[in-house]
């Protein structure tokens, strides 16, 4: 038991690697979609299709080819830009750049998860909020955003399972500064000292089942809370859809 | 502006470029082959969640359950390695002796007699067969969900014209779920698609390790065309090739969903 | 079903297994050149390329070269994958520890720093700095264990990406072989230049192979020293690295 254990120690200070990147992408790429879902439903042309582009793009091509893409040319903008600004350091750090790609990745996911909530809220309620005299802006903070996020709530959570998991390919397209390895990188070296193949990589499976369960348990709460009036609260189960 | 077009097109047709385009094949490959084995695995688990004994209920949503759980790539890495291992392991049940065990210094495997040598074709069909079981995964309860939206009525029909159990299955439920089970696959096919991109982790040389390679900066003139850094621009190339398949394959999907839903009510196109 | 499975497995295995007694497979990089690299036309060259195929023609070997990411290298060695490692791999006492190693065919070389030209550091308190190095190389190794507690070890998946973050100025130096940057210095027009000290670190360059293959161990020592002997591993040095040798001119 104690080498099960010291196996699991092992991977503790990794994952918090993969928490970091998942926690630090998460707020911002769901402040960037509700934009970006905006835009996709704006009335002007421009907006709507740069919008639909971006969306299109992030969404249609793998997130390892935008690591490796977003990366180099970073770097090339390096001596130009980057270092005369003194942010070189900083910009392209992994612990930068992997939660900058992973926030553009889900941006583009989770607009498109809005948009589709944004379609289906009811057009009687946004029509009776017009009648009462209401701006825009009230009417979206008042009716439209209240009806998305609830109609969007479960295809998030699974979103955000899916961001969490997109953690484990940062390190295979980055570089690895010092000791900063999450735990792909800790059990492919773990795996290639000794082999165990069923054990370390099993236990880096146990490390993603569990967060995304407690992913799963936290978003429920959130859920419950948003879906508080209703008569009996829908429950959330620990479901990955196959929508991404 | 001739001579620089000369040049240009020479260099993007080097045999360096030439193994790069050739390395297509490998990518659309285990897209195919993967996107198929989903299918086969996804009607194999959603006939599992279906069944009626408790235990093989219990494998079906289980195998669908855990895959999804964990990362793709954690699955696409674990299961060469493990499915190499079993087979050595099996093998060496089988071909070692005493002699030869005791004979291995190294941890694996068993015996030498017991290696099995992995080429880029081996590696290949395992990484399909990992695209496969993990969204297979995934598929599993797209077609459980779609077989659970064929009208009982159609069912029931079947059963009155005196159809076997295993006729209903095949000749109806089957058939009229693919209708249903669509605008999910197409969704799992995207992924697949996508997933492709992690083949060189398998020290196969798909077109993510050429462009790689192709754009690494390059001082020797021994080596080739000597440049800088270019990685972007190869992938750029990748991230444009990735959107048109995603186009595509969003055009051939939705072709086939308007065939496959002729004559049906339009509320199972979505 | 089961069963067939199975048999089709025995077979894959065995039919592979009776094919790699026929042929040798020596892994390399494909990315570390002068030793080795994909040339022009896509195939793995450079001097262990040649090199290889010269041992196996003294040997009256049949072998095939293939390429394997750095990193997993001899894991997947160990897994039988192939049976030799030629990626300009230095002898060391931990990679002894898991693998065996032929004698060497490239002496011991001082590894060296390089740095855009004008930077200026202090190597006797090397403190702050970003070095870069090649991910498993002992160059990576003795950087985190020598300067990783006031410098910035960062570590590439190959060398080459590794040099292409020093030319874009994201790392301060780089620490690698002599004669992997010795190329790149020279066909830098001054941009790259060496710095700091010479450091020794390895015993040589020289093929890794399985522990239990003591018999091909044998066959490609004897082949090592047949060419040392006749000068064509001279040759080939003198070939592939500009200004250096002879080294095993009797």
């Amino acid at each position: 038991m104690t080498w099960f254990i010291e196996e699991l120690a092992l991977f503790a200070p990794a994952i918090v690697f993969n928490i970091y990147f998942a926690v630090a992408s998460i707020p911002l790429g769901f402040v960037a979609a509700v934009f970006l879902a905006l835009g996709k439903d704006s009335a002007n042309p421009l907006i709507s299709r740069l919008s639909r582009g971006f969306i299109y793009a992030f969404r249609g091509s793998p997130l390892f080819i935008q690591f490796f893409m977003i990366y180099s040319l970073t770097l090339s903008f390096n001596i130009s830009l980057w270092k005369p600004l003194g942010l070189s350091w900083f910009v392209l750090h992994p612990l930068f750049i992997g939660p900058l790609v992973l926030t553009l990745n889900t941006a583009a996911y989770t607009a498109e998860i809005f948009y589709g909530a944004l379609r289906a809220v009811p057009r009687g309620e946004v029509e009776a909020a017009r009648a009462y005299g209401m701006s825009r802006r009230q009417q979206f903070r008042q009716v439209v955003w209240p009806n998305l996020i609830r109609l969007a709530w479960p295809a998030y959570t699974n979103e955000v399972v899916f961001l969490f998991h997109a953690t484990a390919i940062v390190y295979f397209a980055l570089p690895v500064i010092g000791l900063q390895k999450d735990v792909m990188i800790t059990a492919k070296e773990l795996f290639e000292r000794d082999y165990n193949a069923f054990l370390h990589f099993s236990v880096a499976a146990l490390y993603f089942l569990a967060v995304s369960l407690v992913i799963f348990f936290l978003f429920g709460l959130v859920y419950k809370r948003l879906m508080r009036h209703m008569p009996a609260a829908p429950r959330m189960r620990f479901m990955p859809k196959w929508i991404r | 502006m001739s001579d620089n077009l000369a040049f240009w097109l020479s260099y993007l047709t080097n045999g360096k470029h030439l193994t790069w385009y050739a390395s297509f094949q490998f990518t659309i490959f285990a897209a195919l082959a993967g996107g198929m084995l989903a299918v086969i695995f996804g009607l194999a688990g959603a006939t599992l969640k279906n069944s009626r004994f408790f235990a093989l209920r219990l494998i079906g949503s289980t195998y669908s359950s855990i895959v999804r759980g964990v990362p793709d790539v954690l699955f696409f890495l674990f299961f060469p390695l493990a499915f190499e291992q079993a087979v050595e392991w099996f093998m060496a049940s089988q071909v070692c002796t005493p002699e030869t065990l005791a004979a291995q210094s190294a941890t694996w495997p068993p015996c030498k007699e017991a290696n099995w040598f992995l080429g880029t074709p081996e590696y290949l069909i395992l990484a399909s067969v990992s695209l496969g079981l993990v969204y297979g995964a995934f598929a599993t309860n797209v077609i459980h969900g779609a077989m659970r939206s064929v009208p009982q009525g159609q069912l029931e029909a079947a059963r009155a014209y005196g159809m076997s159990a295993t006729q209903v299955l095949w000749r109806v439920h089957i058939r009229q779920m693919w209708v249903y089970a669509l605008p999910g696959l197409s969704n799992v096919w995207m992924l697949i698609v996508k997933a492709t991109s992690l083949l060189s982790l398998l020290q196969i040389a798909d077109i993510v390790l050429w462009a790689d390679r192709l754009g690494a900066p390059n001082y020797l003139s021994a080596v080739g065309l000597v440049h800088d850094d270019w990685r972007w621009r190869y992938y750029l190339v990748l991230f444009v090739f990735y959107i048109l398949v995603t186009f595509a394959s969003e055009k051939a999907f939705g072709a086939l969903m308007n065939r496959a839903g002729r004559g049906i009510l339009s509320e199972a196109r979505s | 079903m089961k069963k067939l499975i199975l048999a089709a497995a025995a077979l894959i295995v065995l039919g592979t297994t009776a094919q790699a007694q026929e042929t040798v497979r020596i892994a390399t990089e494909g990315a570390y050149a002068p030793w080795n690299f994909l040339d022009d036309s896509g195939k793995p060259a450079g001097y262990e390329i040649d090199l290889a195929n010269a041992i196996c023609a003294q040997a009256a070997l049949t072998c095939e070269i293939i390429t394997n990411d750095w990193d997993s290298i001899i894991p997947n060695l160990l897994a039988g994958n192939y049976d030799v490692i030629m990626a300009g791999m230095s002898i060391t006492d931990e990679r002894r520890q898991t693998i065996n190693f032929t004698q060497e065919y490239f002496p011991a070389d001082p590894s060296r720093y390089v740095a855009l030209a004008g930077t200026e550091i202090d190597f006797d308190n090397l403190s702050g700095v970003r070095i870069g190095a090649q991910s498993g190389t002992i160059q990576a190794t003795y950087a985190q264990d020598n300067l990783a507690a006031d410098n910035t070890v960062i570590v590439f998946n190959t060398a080459d990406q590794a040099v292409a973050d020093l030319a874009a100025s994201n790392l301060d130096v780089i620490f690698a072989d002599g004669a992997y940057v010795d190329p790149i210095v020279a066909a830098s027009n001054g941009t790259i230049e060496y710095i700091g000290p010479e450091i020794m670190i390895g015993d040589g360059m020289a093929a890794g192979l399985r522990k239990d293959e003591a018999a091909l161990e044998a066959t490609l020592n004897d082949a090592i020293t047949a060419l040392k002997a006749d000068g064509t591993m001279d040759k080939l040095i003198a070939q592939w690295f500009d200004g250096r040798g002879p080294y095993y001119a009797q």
